[in-house]
Parts: C-alpha cells; structure tokens; sequence
C-alpha cells in the first residue's frame, strides 16, 4: 500500500490530466478514470485487479480537476475489500456533487474570476505579462486542485464525502462567486473601451447599440442563440451593409 | 493547442487570450494578438462546458484570426479576422461533436475486451482517443489558417478601410453581448447580480476615465 501511494498516485495524477482524452457519449470520462486508476491498483491481487480495472473504466463524468476523488476512492475501496457492488454505487453517488461542485468552483468561479482580471489588465496596458500570469496563477490552482483531490479520495476511501465537505472547497465556492461576478462586471467596459477605442465616433456608438440589441436577443431567445451565432449573424448584416452603403 | 480544451492538459493553453497572444508573438504582432484574444475571451463567457454540451472551439480560431488580421493597420485587420475566426469556431465545435460520436463507436465496439479488465485495451483506446483529437485539432488549425490565406488578400483591395470597420464593429458587439449574456447567467438572479452591477459600475468608471 505504502509503494502505491508514492509512485502509483504520481503515475495517476500524470495520467489524470489526460482524463478526457477519450471522451464518448458512451462511457464519458469512464476510460480515462479508468486509465487513471490503474497504476493504484497493480498491487491488487490476480483475482481482483482486472475486474477493478474494468470497474474503473465504466461510465463516469464529473469535473475534470475533481475526478481524481472518485479515482483515488475507488481503488482505495477496491484495496479495502469493498463489495464491487458498493464501490459502484460510490462511483454513481460522485458523478453529480463531483460535477456540481467542480462546475462552480472552477468553470463559475476560478476561471472566469482569473480570465476577467486578465482582461481588466491587458486593457489597461499590462500586455504580454498579464497573459503570462493568468496562465501561472491559474495552474498553481488547478494542479493544488487535481493534487488534493487524488490524495483525499486515496486517503478516505469510501467515506470521501468527508472530503467533499472539506471547509476550504466550500469557503472557497462561497468568495468566488461574487469575486468572479464583480470582475468580469468591470472587464466588460473596459474591454469594449479597449476594443472599440480606435474606431471612429459612429463605430463606437454603432457598437454599443449593437452590443445592447445582440445582448437583448441573447437574453430573449437563449435557448435558440448562441454567442457564436449572434456573432456570426452580425457579421453578414456588417457585410451586406458595408456593400450597399454608397 | 486544440488538445489542450479538452483532452490534455486542460492548463487553459487554448484560451483565447492565450492562443491569440501566443499567435500573435509568433507572427510578429503581440498587439493585434492580444486584441483579438479579448473579443474572443468575450465570446468564450458564453459557454460553460459542463456535461455533454456542444461548444464552439475559440482557441484555433483565434489562432485563425490573428494571421488573418496581423500586420494590418489599425482595425482594418480586426473584423476580418473575427469573421475568420468564427467560422473555425463553428467547424471545431463540429468537429469536436463527430469525434465523441467516433470515440462512442469506438468504445461501444470494444466493450467485451473493456468488461474483460484488459490495462492494455484500455490504455490502447484511451491513448487512441487522444490522438484523434490531436488530428482533429491539427485539422481544424489548418482550416482556420488556410481561410486567414483565402481572407488577407481582402485586406489589400476588395474590403474598404469603411467595410473593415463595420465589420470590426459587429464583432466587438457580438463578443460584449455574448461576454455580458454569459456572465449573467453564471451570476444568476441571487446576491452575486449585486456583486456584478457593482462591477459594472466600477468598469465604466474607469472606462470614462481612461478616455
């Protein structure tokens, strides 16, 4: 157990970041958990190993960064003996909270929050330096994320939703949220004043009458529109006005 | 860099404000790099990638963008870029939804040898499935940068100094109203709306003030 936890949850946090790499509308994640939780259970006995490595590799999706709970506390059960038919259930009883929680701590939270800063500095003319830190900031969070959570899985087990009630992820999700909102709340005017500065007068109010009709219809017919189609459809409009516009 | 969305690292390589900095030191234009990897950052607030959804791909695209619009002076470059951009977004987001279908296939074929607890099998699999996505990703890159090819000779004739400011105008407003819808529907109607109007506000003041 003890050579396991050294090198097999090294080789698992490795593998860990190529956990989508086989995504399906069939399994999801489920190959690469499955992939990712081998190395932790080669210590297994002949009997036990294979059906663990293909327990491991049935359907799975949760956030990408969290996965590594479920995969630490599968083989951790599957070390402890724990009927197979309990550590699925441990695996179905992760896919939802793991997900939830991985959304809006990082998807909701941590990413935006740091891209919105990022915005906000470039705008003000930080350039090249402010890109590079977003990317090192941003990776110190996430590799501490996929770190903990492999270890906490490995370290709880089957009883890991201890680990999910862990005060810091839930302080954490709680500052986030309103750091985030305000953030990419003072991006926005500033980016369009960074992105609209070198038009003319009549191209920047065009902008911002645009913006406000396109932000409308995406708050009107979201279900429908996309971003991308809204821009895309605005393109074509810009194209057949710039050709008839004498 | 088409790897990185989704199948590894995940380190955020593809973002646009990445990808369109990164693009834009390698052809000699950090700033129209960095510009576009705004207004495509915006647009990337419109997706929240959780579960099964379909999204499109703004790292290549920016990378489209960028050697569509460098070089070219002013806005000129920008809108034209943008609308290159786009376009590669919406094929990547195809082409990332045909290779889950092919990967299901792949996976739906192989499930006796997958139930039968085969490490290598898996592996095998697992490894092919990132490797489709590198080819996918390389494909998509290709496209992009092969419409900037077909796109920059517009810059030199056919597009008016006027038409490429329309159509940077569009784009801008598109990316602040797709980055504005995205954003509050991560705040939602709770506490964090006030926490954005705050924000909001805040922004304008300082956008006021730069002028």
């Amino acid at each position: 157990m003890a050579a396991v936890k050294g090198a097999g949850l090294g080789r698992a946090l490795l593998r860990l970041f190529a956990v989508q790499g086989s995504y399906n509308y069939e399994r999801m994640l489920g190959l690469g958990v499955g992939v990712a939780e081998e190395p932790l259970l080669r210590d297994l006995a002949d009997g036990q190993y294979r059906p663990a490595v293909a327990r491991g590799a049935r359907f799975f999706n949760a956030h990408p960064y969290l996965i590594g709970l479920a995969v630490g506390a599968a083989a951790r059960a599957e070390h402890d003996g724990t009927p197979p038919d309990q550590i699925e259930r441990l695996r179905e009883a992760l896919c939802g909270p793991l997900g939830s929680l991985g959304d809006r701590l990082v998807w909701a939270g941590w990413l935006p929050f740091l891209s919105g800063l990022t915005l906000v500095a470039v705008a003000l003319g930080a350039g090249l330096s402010a890109v590079a830190a977003f990317l090192m900031v941003y990776n110190i969070g996430h590799v501490t994320l996929r770190w903990w959570a492999l270890r906490a899985g490995w370290t709880h087990g089957t009883r890991v939703s201890t680990a999910l009630h862990h005060p810091a992820l839930h302080k954490a999700t709680a500052l986030l949220g309103p750091a985030m909102a305000f953030v990419v709340g003072v991006a926005l005017p500033v980016s369009a004043r960074y992105l609209a500065a070198p038009f003319p007068r009549w191209g920047q109010l065009g902008a911002v009458v645009t913006a406000g009709v396109a932000f409308l219809l995406l708050r009107w017919r979201g279900d429908r529109l996309s971003g991308l189609r809204v821009a895309l459809g605005l393109a074509a409009v810009a194209l057949v006005v710039g050709w008839i516009w004498p | 860099m088409g790897v990185d969305l989704v199948s590894l690292p995940q380190m955020m390589i593809a973002r646009p404000i990445v990808a369109g900095a990164v693009t834009g030191a390698i052809v000699g234009d950090i700033a129209t790099g960095i510009k576009l990897g705004v207004m495509f950052e915006l647009l990337q607030y419109d997706i929240l990638p959780v579960g099964a959804v379909r999204y499109p791909e703004y790292g290549p695209a920016t990378l489209a963008a960028v050697a569509t619009a460098h070089a070219a002076t002013g806005v000129l470059g920008l809108g034209l870029g943008a609308l290159v951009g786009l376009v590669t977004a919406l094929i990547g987001g195809v082409s990332i939804n045909i290779l889950r279908r092919l990967n299901s296939r792949i996976v739906h074929a192989a499930s006796p040898t997958l139930e039968s607890g085969d490490p290598r099998a898996l592996v095998r699999l697992h490894v092919g499935g990132v490797l489709r996505d590198a080819v996918r990703a390389a494909l998509v890159t290709a496209f992009g940068l092969f419409l900037a090819w077909l796109a920059r000779p517009l810059l030199a004739g056919p597009l008016s100094a006027r038409d490429a400011i329309v159509l940077a105008t569009a784009a801008v407003a598109a990316a602040l109203a797709a980055g504005a819808a995205g954003t509050l529907r991560l705040v939602g109607k709770g506490p964090n709306l006030g926490w954005f109007a705050a924000g909001l506000g805040g922004g304008l003041l300082v956008a006021v003030w730069l002028r």
